[in-house]
């Protein structure tokens, strides 16, 4: 009897010692999600478009699944990600007859599709040491011209006293690009192939009863194709575009910070995080999301969310160029630019006994001036977008 | 690397320490803390499909998460 007590003890000890967002569902046996998303991007304004006409861009649908489930002291999940992607991304950058840049889009609409399988599994083990975990994820992610292959592992251990938890793991991603698109140009490759290795580290402390917070550092290399195969950039000295081309290695550092804060006279959860990120293309950029989780009467929960993001350009980057620069880089890309972006979020959800169903729609709009710092040409392709979501979880 | 810059990594760095005189918080007193709202990521498939999205719009990406293959984003 003692013995099956002390046990017990033991088991809700480690319990409570856990810091959030380890353990399995609520020790459900068996749990299933769904997500579906609408994804919709605004059209290029008139006033961007080299064409003089408002274009339209992408809209995206996305169906996500999830299992999950505990068999003895093993957490595994299976995702699988189903999309479909259509319409006109940013091609090259002309400038108007005031230098003014404007976005050429390209022609015709595109229909891919991508198809994301992935695996994870998760156990303490504690026969080992007491307090350390381990986890594990293997995935596979197909589209009409790409193909990724990737896999981590995650260790994580909380010592006895359970003020401190220490995570480190890595991640590694194996990608192949056969572009579809223009392949007959000589501008564009046949294939070609990249690898992303991601190292990070962390720790949490509990601060309080109500307060947790996360430091950690992660290291990221990419070598191989970084370049975009279906982007062009213009050079004026010759009227004429030019392949994109970018360095073939990227290593990035980021520190990311999270903070946990319950409020128990309001009975709702504040989230902040930010996320400080420096690359060797000289890109430096902060992130700020700040979220509150507010759970109402009969089972309901509120979750409005603000999202600040802010990146400085890559050394070789321009709307447009002159002429060819000495080291052959051209990328007129958006995401390399200067821009920052805002975006709001509303999430609402409900618990039906084993049932939770939720809604949330996003707004997300990048601007040079939501940047930090003075941008001096905004690049006509920056992204606005409005994304639906709806979800159901049954727990079983 | 900016003066605010280096000033928010240095409390980053700091804060640890500031821990460690704090009284630690005893099992029974977790109660708040193991709430699901309480998570790093309460809801794990939206947060994912959300990190997919920035990934493929934004030039800055990394963070303590395991997983994720690259994608053809354009």
């Amino acid at each position: 009897m003692a013995n099956k007590t002390s046990a017990a003890l033991a088991a809700l000890t480690q319990a409570a010692l856990a810091i959030p967002g380890i353990a399995a569902a609520d020790g459900a046996t068996v749990q299933t999600d769904y997500l579906y998303s609408h994804y919709d991007e605004a059209k290029l304004a008139a006033g961007h478009s080299a064409s003089g006409e408002s274009e339209s861009r992408y809209q995206i649908d996305s169906h996500l699944f999830r299992l999950s489930t505990a068999l003895d002291d093993n957490n595994l999940g299976l995702d699988l990600t189903y999309e479909t992607l259509s319409g006109a991304s940013p091609w090259f950058i002309l400038p108007d007859a005031n230098g003014k840049p404007v976005q050429v889009m390209s022609g015709a609409s595109i229909k891919e599709q991508r198809i994301d399988v992935q695996g994870s599994w998760n156990r303490p083990l504690s026969s080992l040491l007491d307090g350390l975990d381990a986890s594990a994820t293997l995935g596979y992610s197909s589209e009409d011209d790409y193909r990724a292959l990737s896999g981590g592992a995650e260790l994580g251990y909380t010592p006895a006293t359970g003020a401190l938890t220490y995570t480190g793991g890595f991640s590694y991603s194996s990608d192949e690009i056969e572009p579809t698109r223009g392949a007959s140009s000589p501008n564009v490759i046949a294939s070609a192939d990249k690898r992303t290795l991601s190292l990070y580290g962390g720790v949490a402390w509990v601060l309080g009863p109500d307060t947790v917070l996360q430091g950690s550092l992660s290291y990221l290399n990419n070598d191989g194709y970084l370049s975009d195969p279906y982007k062009l950039a213009y050079l004026t000295d010759s009227a004429g575009t030019t392949a994109d081309e970018r360095p073939d290695g990227r290593i990035a550092w980021a520190l990311t910070g999270r903070l946990r804060q319950f409020v128990p006279q309001l009975d709702g959860a504040l989230h902040l995080d930010y996320r400080w990120y420096h690359d060797d293309w000289k890109i430096e950029s902060h992130t700020v999301d700040l979220a509150w989780y507010q759970t109402l009467p009969g089972d309901w929960q509120l979750t409005p969310s603000l999202r600040w993001y802010s990146q400085s350009q890559a050394f070789f980057y321009a709307p447009y160029y002159g002429s060819e620069r000495n080291d052959g880089f051209a990328s007129s890309d958006y995401r390399l630019s200067p821009f920052g972006a805002l975006s709001g979020r509303l999430a609402l959800s409900k618990r039906f006994g084993g049932w939770l169903l939720g809604a949330g729609v996003e707004h997300y709009q990048a601007k040079a001036s939501y940047a930090l710092g003075e941008v001096e040409l905004e690049n006509p392709g920056l992204v606005k977008f409005t994304s639906f979501d709806i979800r159901a979880s049954w727990r079983f | 690397m900016s003066k605010a810059t280096r000033r928010a990594l240095l409390c980053l760095l700091v804060l640890p320490l500031a821990a460690c005189s704090l009284q630690p918080v005893q099992p029974w007193q977790r109660g708040n803390l193991a709430k699901p709202e309480m998570a790093w990521e309460p809801d794990p498939l939206v947060a994912g499909y959300r990190r997919h999205v920035q990934f493929s719009k934004e030039a800055a990406t990394g963070g303590p998460v395991l997983g994720g293959g690259g994608c053809g984003c354009n």
